[in-house]
């Protein structure tokens, strides 16, 4: 079986309305995504929000209800065995058989990949570290050790795209650190895509170079993670004031001005337009005699962002509800 | 899918059910241990009371012995290994990353019927060289079994076993769990069937069992109440296909739609 080149596409994967129902719930609803080849591409969402079944819906390990997608430009399930081909993915914790060794288990899914996966045994242990406990058998080994095995499965199928579905879980402070070089090292250096879930924000922020938010089976934000975590139109400054009463009324009386709140730190102010009217509204506060001691972009992190589009779907989906009973 | 490959993957779930070693153990322990059994006790009793009670061996022993391993431990056996070789990617969480390769789950199903076959044969091949063994050193010069009588006696025991064994895959493939494959099949085989085979008010309908098929096979006399209903040979191939034919069937379907 020879290994077919992914078609010519810049994205590694493509889904339009792709949705998942189980009787009436929708795990994924209408989900519009754009994985970039060659990027690290976090799909981040709490738990339940439908990351696994979007994964696992990709991969053909459950059909879709509606909608459409391409794994590599490979329209999916039409062409799913050639996709596949060049695809690696650990679905939940990676299982294997226990009876097995480490090698005996990678000579299982090379069996199934075709003989040049068998060449592909020993670099991948090589690369995982995992070459001195190869011929152990599985149940011998550690979480982290068994992740490990994991990804060195994924490297049998040489993958243009590698799926991993919240692949730090269970993970030690030093086995996270070795997982996020490993797969910085895949896509800066060897050119793969990687498409990782979790629901740890930090992770992704670290890790990933582009990502989409996704909670209730929805795609809330996807993009370039700087671009997602600063909220590419939310301009927002902190105004350090002596008399914050006179400068609220002076703020919401001004076009230049979206919106304006107390807050711990000062009065957080969103803009109208970009981050040169900061300037303005410091110019007006001061024309009518407030004097500003500070003024101060805010930096919203990923997390940030995070929490306010969830929390803001969440409370629509509960006023929804609230609005049928 | 290409043959080198098809043999790679047979290769492959062979290797996982020959390493549980625990199952195979027991596998062979029963096609072995109560054929081992059956001939100490023969030779206690017909070293003790030789008027009363002939050779371990021999004819004799040969018949008991067949029918043991062909009807009960072999087929025992089989079970155990057509269970594990339907049920094992499932239990252990794996098939998803066999799916995952793209390979077609209607071939990740195929390959492990001849799996479970090689190695149900090999077992019960250890039985029966167990079973030559007992029969030829132990005749005490009784007459033995003819080589035809050997050789009948030996694809008997392929075909009952095979067939368990194919059976199972397909059942356990669509169970998807071990214990209760095991417990349905040994149900159905050990106890539903000769219950269903004694009822005479059945009549013909006793002839869809699968042991009364094995039974039409039998070169030996069975000479057991509830194994002879009478059915011709093409009707008995019949029985054992469309056994084979509908559980091979679900397991292959549940295999290709199951989500994972």
């Amino acid at each position: 079986m020879s290994i077919q080149t992914p078609a010519a596409t810049a994205l590694a994967v493509e889904t339009k309305g792709l949705t998942k129902r189980f009787g009436a719930r929708a795990a994924i609803d209408g989900v519009d995504l754009q994985v970039p080849q060659g990027s690290a591409f976090g799909f981040l969402g709490p738990n339940g929000a439908g990351k696994t079944t979007m994964i696992r819906t990709l991969l053909g390990l459950t059909h879709a209800t509606s909608g459409t997608m391409r794994l590599l430009g490979y329209p999916v399930p039409a062409e799913r065995a050639q996709a596949l081909q060049r695809v690696g993915a650990i679905v939940e914790e990676p299982r294997f058989h226990d009876q097995l060794t480490g090698r005996q288990n990678l000579h299982i899914i090379a069996a199934a990949r075709g003989p040049e996966a068998d060449a592909r045994i020993a670099p991948a242990l090589e690369r995982v570290r995992l070459s001195e406990r190869a011929d152990d058998k599985v149940k011998s080994y550690s979480l982290g050790m068994r992740q490990r095995l994991g990804v060195a499965r994924c490297l049998l199928a040489d993958p243009t795209l590698l799926i991993l579905d919240e692949p730090t879980n269970g993970l030690d402070p030093a086995g996270i650190q070795e997982f996020r070089i490993m797969i910085r090292a895949m896509v800066e250096e060897e050119g793969r895509t990687v498409f990782l879930s979790s629901h740890l924000l930090s992770e992704v922020e670290r890790i990933c170079d582009h990502a989409a938010i996704v909670d209730l089976g929805h795609v809330i934000a996807q993009g370039p993670i700087a671009e997602l975590a600063g909220g590419a139109d939310r301009h927002e400054v902190i105004v350090g004031v002596d008399d914050e009463d006179r400068a609220l009324t002076i703020l919401h009386a001004s076009d230049l001005v979206a919106d304006a709140r107390r807050s711990d730190d000062g009065l957080r102010v969103v803009l109208a337009a970009g981050p040169e009217t900061a300037a303005a509204v410091n110019a007006a506060l001061v024309g009518a005699g407030i004097a500003v001691a500070r003024l101060e972009p805010v930096r919203r992190s990923l997390e940030q962002r995070f929490l306010d589009v969830t929390s803001k779907l969440r409370a629509d989906e509960g006023e929804a509800a609230g609005v049928v009973a | 899918m290409n043959t080198t490959i098809a043999l790679r993957m047979i290769g492959a779930d062979f290797l996982k059910i020959r390493r549980r070693i625990g199952n195979v153990s027991v596998a062979l322990f029963f096609a072995c241990g109560p054929l081992i059994i059956f001939f100490i006790v023969r030779t206690a009793q017909h070293s003790s009371n030789p008027t009363n009670y002939g050779p371990a061996g021999g004819i004799a022993g040969f018949t008991d012995g067949i029918r043991v391993l062909a009807l009960l431990f072999g087929a025992l056996a089989a079970i155990l290994i057509g269970t594990d070789a339907g049920a094992g990617d499932a239990s252990a969480g794996v098939f998803r990353d066999l799916v995952v390769t793209g390979r077609s789950r209607l071939a990740l199903f195929a390959s492990r019927v001849p799996a479970a076959l090689l190695l149900s044969w090999l077992v019960a091949l250890v039985g029966f060289i167990v079973l030559l063994i007992g029969t030829f050193a132990l005749s005490s010069g009784s007459p033995n079994p003819s080589g035809s009588t050997v050789i009948d006696g030996l694809l008997w025991m392929l075909l009952t076993t095979g067939v368990v064994s194919v059976i199972t895959v397909g059942l356990a493939s669509l169970t998807t769990n071990r214990a209760v494959t095991i417990a349905i099949f040994i149900g159905w085989e050990f106890i539903a069937s000769p219950l269903i085979a004694s009822i005479s008010s059945l009549g013909n309908s006793r002839r869809l069992d699968l042991s009364q098929a094995f039974a039409h096979f039998s070169p030996i006399h069975l000479g057991d109440r509830s194994m002879n209903v009478s059915m011709g040979t093409a009707e008995a191939i019949i029985v054992l296909a469309v056994w084979v034919v509908v559980f091979v069937g679900l397991g292959a379907w549940r295999t290709r739609t199951m989500d994972t």
